[in-house]
């Protein structure tokens, strides 16, 4: 009976040190994207004299935030295509279509994180972005990173705007006249720990 | 150098089976040459790997039907062993063409399941088979530019109502199908008056690059772009109209007769295609061009 108690004891003790072992080595905190508190917006020029305003209703994405050594945190960010409203539904058909976005080869649009540095205010994070089947390296300035204790959910947001020529990433040039060829992306992230 | 056209003697040269597989092969690399001039008018972009549907039927597509019909003007390939090419080719390209699209993907991302893929790619290569060999058999019982220019009539139709529903690009990819066919079926028509003979020079190049034009644009159009099935398959199935002038009555009547009956047969789903298309066009796509706004501002103001 004393050597089942002594054993019990051992596992107990070697199982907590794991625990605590594994915990400090991964201290990075993940966060599930908040699509209720989120938006993925953009906007381009019409004719080069006004902007047209849209956005992406489907949104996915998680991220880790390592506050000791920031270099190791993450960030994914999935937008559905197909999602795109600009409050005009024969627009947005028109959109989808292969002309631009093509959603129907290319549903989504990814970035994925390659290197993170703390920055006054946030982090500049730079990463593979993945539009109409080209991907390209970007940065971005998150800014936020503030973590917040609602109801007992701790919540962390960032919000950063890129600009992107449609060209680089593979929109037929010959369609780029009537709407610009750059195009705005704001991107409010809310993100809640898991 | 012997000019064919005018020496008697190359005249006859022209009537030997030699000669005619090398007239067959110069048509099929002028319809080549006529894509490829037509495509870079229209700056259309060549690219490798080919990013989306349209690029895969310019660069995959087009080319393998091409290298077919080359090779089944050779006298030594068996007609068998050809219309297995042809064949095979209609089969892969409803595949070629939806390739990494969201049709093919497995999982959540995938808008079909692996049933329904199958399915599809099933009916529509079994389609493209059928339109092919229909008119290739109507093309050997009764010989004539009538079936070439019925494609054309459907390819120009088609690239119209790709273009009415929005997708602009790969309704502008059946102009230079149709002015190639249509200029290589007046060369056609010509060396033949030339040369005496009733042979149709390039009669099978043109009509694989019509049968396989015309599936491509309408099969982009409906699975890229916002086509409707009844409208492709209208349009892809109209050309067999063509088989109407078979019946007895009209089946021995002077061939331009039987020529102009078949166009105004098959042009008549077209037309009606074109109207609703047009219809939809007017509700859906004007509005962003700014004509609907201002009418229904005008309305509204005299309202």
């Amino acid at each position: 009976m004393r050597r089942y108690f002594s054993v019990a004891i051992i596992a107990l003790v070697i199982g907590t040190v794991v625990r605590a072992g594994g915990k400090s080595a991964s201290a990075a905190d993940e966060y599930d994207y908040d699509t209720v508190h989120s938006s993925v917006s953009f906007k381009a020029r019409h004719l080069d004299i006004s902007w047209i305003h849209g956005r992406f209703n489907e949104v996915e994405g998680k991220f880790s935030l390592d506050r000791d050594d920031p270099s190791k945190s993450t960030f994914e960010l999935t937008i559905k295509t197909d999602s795109v409203d600009t409050a005009n539904e024969a627009r947005d058909e028109h959109l989808r279509q292969p002309d631009y976005f093509d959603t129907k080869q290319f549903p989504t649009i990814e970035f994925t994180s390659t290197k993170t540095n703390a920055v006054e205010g946030g982090y500049e994070v730079t990463g593979d972005f993945t539009m109409h089947g080209t991907t390209n390296t970007i940065t971005l300035i998150l800014k936020g990173g503030k973590e917040h204790d609602f109801k007992g959910t701790k919540r962390v947001a960032f919000s950063t705007e890129l600009s992107l020529k449609r060209s680089d990433f593979g929109f037929d040039e010959t369609t780029i006249g009537p709407i610009g060829d750059e195009a705005l992306i704001i991107i409010d992230c809310e993100g809640v720990r898991k | 150098m012997t000019e064919p056209l005018l020496n008697p003697k190359a005249m006859a040269e022209v009537r030997r089976p030699a000669s005619r597989s090398r007239l067959n092969s110069a048509f099929v690399l002028g319809i080549g040459l006529g894509l490829a001039v037509g495509y870079h008018g229209l700056s259309f972009r060549w690219v490798w790997p080919p990013m989306n549907g349209l690029d895969r039927f310019l660069t995959i597509a087009v080319p393998a039907a091409l290298t077919i019909e080359l090779v089944a003007g050779l006298q030594r390939v068996p007609r068998w062993a050809v219309w297995l090419l042809r064949m095979s080719l209609a089969a892969t390209i409803p595949r070629i063409l939806l390739h990494g699209s969201v049709y093919l993907m497995s999982g959540s991302g995938g808008d079909w399941t692996p049933w329904q893929t199958a399915t599809a790619l099933a009916i529509c290569g079994a389609l493209l088979a059928g339109l092919w060999g229909l008119l290739s058999w109507l093309s050997q019982r009764c010989p004539g530019a009538s079936i070439r220019l019925a494609l054309c009539l459907a390819i120009q139709c088609a690239g119209l109502t790709v273009m009415m529903a929005g997708y602009i690009k790969g309704g502008c990819a059946a102009f230079p199908l149709v002015a190639t066919l249509l200029a290589t079926t007046v060369g056609a028509k010509l060396i033949a008056k030339r040369t005496g003979t009733q042979a149709d020079f390039g009669a099978s190049a043109g009509l694989a690059m019509g049968v396989v034009g015309l599936f491509g644009v309408l099969f982009i159009g409906r699975f890229f772009g916002r086509l409707s099935t009844s409208c492709a398959l209208a349009m892809l199935l109209a050309p067999l109209l063509c088989w109407v002038t078979e019946i007895p009555p009209l089946r021995h009547r002077k061939p331009w007769l039987v020529g102009s009956i078949r166009l105004v047969f098959v042009a008549i789903p077209l037309v009606v295609v074109l109207t609703l298309a047009k219809r939809d066009f007017d509700r859906d796509m004007a509005p962003l061009l700014g004509k609907l706004q201002e009418s229904a501002i005008r309305r509204h103001v005299e309202g």
